[in-house]
């Protein structure tokens, strides 16, 4: 058993057919995040459902898969959201692109048969988003320019690297090569390659966020304490919560600067979260980046949960890594023959 | 660690005062969890009327070392680690001084033993052959998680009892509702969970055969069955008894038990104890272009 991919076995059985994409294509087809949609809702007579010691109900499986790019692609510059046609029409590209995808992946390549193991996004309930770019601030939708401070951080490490192979170590690899870290476990919480199906549980005092990809963790404390030491850096950094009404907001310092999103200062970033039950199936989910050595202003990412059915299965990344041994292996093979070659 | 091990020290002595004093005060009354001579303590409820289970916990005992009766004796490489990788003293936790072992598989637990630090990684299942996983930082599996010398908090729902181990941020989902078989073979297993009385009662399957039980090489096979129970005898304390069954290594179900402590550090949370980053040289090092750089 291959543990690196674990399989959602529901999704084994079920025999994919051109039918299949059909109804996906049509049970897809209402945006949760519309004004439709919206207002449909409203007429169902929603209401907010409560934990027992009262808590706003976040609780169960998500998914914030979703084909909106972070950054707002040029051809929509000036647009936030699409036309129910532009909707329509990117919904099902982005469908027909991942449906393509899982049979590039045949039993033949070192990955995974992606026929067998049902990862892509058409077969984990991805919905369609009306908005153009998942950045909703600065409304241009793409991330601020950097600060010169930044740039040199970039530089600095570029140098450090210079002279090195792909693979001449471990640490040339990344994070989730190496089963350090899977950042989208959040914060932030973005969408991934694969697996990115979250489940929330609440308890008094505590919410629970667990990321099926490398079964990461995040246990956000809610009774008010004060942060953790700036000694102590987190690999998912250290997050308190609250609620502002029905909203929970989270927010996480002490970042690892392994660990850190999108190269940002770990000394001097703060993300700020933002959870809100919105209807029976969704959860708004945004967060603010802040950050004022790497950026010249904070930005603002939006980005919908969608419930989708569980479980989630245990991800062992490191238990079944062979892709590091394999990358680690092939390149030592490939500079022997080259020297072979040489000779 | 040390520190550490120490708080846990003075948490767990300060416990056990606070917890005689209230059983002095506590009439003996109802059933006592099996095996266990405590008087009756009715637990905290949660807010919809379940034992209230939520914390911070941690065993405090040397089981990890060896779940039998052991001596203290050095540890590996001596004449690197010295006293740091000592082995301690300790009572077992094993009901019973032996454990049911059918007779290839005690022969198999001292060739474990001897093998416990081979580390031979290959890109197959080979990889699991030989050497304890916990020195390669691989997830305990059960019931090892709950006596790793490490705390873990549980997270209760109604539907989900979460239990998140800070070794490795191992992670189990206790199923309350909604009981099926394990879908799929897993190193934590596939955990269903009811109520008996203010008893967590938790039956585990879908194993992989590679986790072991200790450093000692004690060690199961994927037929391995897990029936754990966690009573609440005080504030501070859970009972811990977990019934082992697995026909194909062992002759009868044995069982463990002893007390998880309750962390009351202020302000206690779990850290990260992501050990892969620690093993990744020992592994893969051999792999680097040039040794050491």
């Amino acid at each position: 058993m291959n543990q690196r991919i674990l399989v959602s076995v529901s999704i084994l059985t079920v025999l994919i057919s051109g039918v299949l994409l059909a109804t996906i294509l049509v049970a897809a087809q209402a945006p949760s995040g519309t004004p439709a949609a919206a207002a449909a809702k409203a007429a169902t007579t929603w209401t907010l459902s409560r934990t027992p010691d009262g808590q706003p109900d976040l609780q169960g499986y998500w998914t914030n898969l979703s084909f909106t790019p972070l950054e707002r692609p040029a051809k929509y510059a000036g647009k936030e959201f699409f036309t129910d046609e532009e909707l329509a029409e990117e919904f099902k590209r982005g469908v027909q692109h991942s449906y393509d995808f899982t049979f590039q992946n045949s039993a033949e390549t070192p990955v995974y048969d992606g026929t067998v193991y049902a990862l892509d996004a058409w077969q984990n309930g991805i919905k369609p988003n009306r908005r153009t770019s998942l950045i909703k601030d600065p409304a241009d939708g793409k991330i601020p320019p950097r600060t010169p401070e930044t740039q040199k951080r970039a530089t600095e490490r570029a140098a450090a690297r210079r002279g090195r192979g792909p693979a001449d170590r471990p640490e040339d690899l990344g994070l989730g090569v190496r089963c350090f870290s899977f950042q989208n476990a959040g914060p932030p919480m973005l969408p991934g390659n694969y697996n990115s199906n979250y489940l929330i549980v609440q308890a008094p005092g505590y919410v629970m966020i667990t990321y099926e990809w490398n079964s990461e963790v995040r246990i956000i404390p809610l009774d008010g304490r004060p942060p953790l030491s700036q000694n102590i850096r987190r690999w998912h950094g250290d997050s308190r919560g609250r609620w502002e009404g029905n909203t929970l907001v989270v927010e996480t310092t002490n970042f690892r600067p392994e660990g850190t999103y999108q190269d940002a200062n770990p000394e001097t970033l703060r993300m700020v979260e933002r959870f809100t039950r919105v209807d029976a199936d969704s959860i708004n989910y945004e967060f603010t980046v802040n950050d004022p050595t790497t950026w010249t202003r904070p930005w603002t990412v939006e980005v919908p949960l969608n419930k989708i059915e569980g479980p989630m299965f245990e991800y062992a990344c490191s238990e079944g890594n062979n892709s590091l041994i394999n990358i680690l292996q092939g390149a030592r093979a490939a500079e022997k023959a080259a020297a072979k070659e040489a000779r | 660690m040390r520190t550490r091990f120490r708080d846990v020290m003075l948490v767990a002595a300060t416990a056990a005062v606070v917890a005689a004093l209230s059983l002095a005060v506590r009439p003996i009354a109802g059933q006592a969890p099996t095996g266990v001579q405590v008087p009756a303590y009715k637990a905290a409820r949660t807010a919809d009327g379940k034992a209230d289970l939520n914390g911070i916990w941690q065993a405090l005992n040397t089981a990890n070392w060896d779940i039998q009766d052991h001596e203290a004796k050095a540890g590996p490489h001596p004449e690197l680690m010295g006293a740091y990788g000592a082995e301690p003293a300790g009572q077992g936790v094993v009901e019973g001084t032996e454990l049911p072992y059918q007779p290839w598989a005690a022969a198999r637990k001292k060739e474990n033993f001897e093998k416990r630090m081979i580390v031979n990684i290959t890109s197959d299942p080979k990889r699991h052959d030989a050497g304890d996983p916990e020195l390669k930082c691989y997830r305990p599996g059960l019931p090892r998680a709950n006596y790793m010398p490490l705390p873990f908090q549980i997270v209760q729902s109604q539907k989900y009892i979460m239990i998140t181990y800070e070794y490795v941020h191992a992670l189990r989902t206790i199923y309350m509702e909604d009981h099926r078989e394990a879908p799929a073979d897993s190193w934590m297993g596939w955990s269903n969970g009811r109520w008996e009385g203010d008893t967590l009662v938790v039956d585990s399957t879908g194993f992989l055969p590679y986790t072991w039980f200790d450093r000692a090489g004690n060690f199961h096979s994927d037929a391995l069955h897990v029936i754990e129970r966690y009573t609440p005898i005080s504030p501070y304390h859970l009972q811990y008894e977990a019934t082992i069954e697995d026909p194909k290594v062992f002759t009868r179900p044995w069982k463990m038990s002893f007390p998880l402590y309750r962390r009351m550090e202020k302000n206690a949370q779990l850290l990260d104890f992501n050990c892969v980053e620690f093993v990744e040289d020992m592994m893969y090092g051999h792999l680097r272009k040039q040794p050491n750089k």
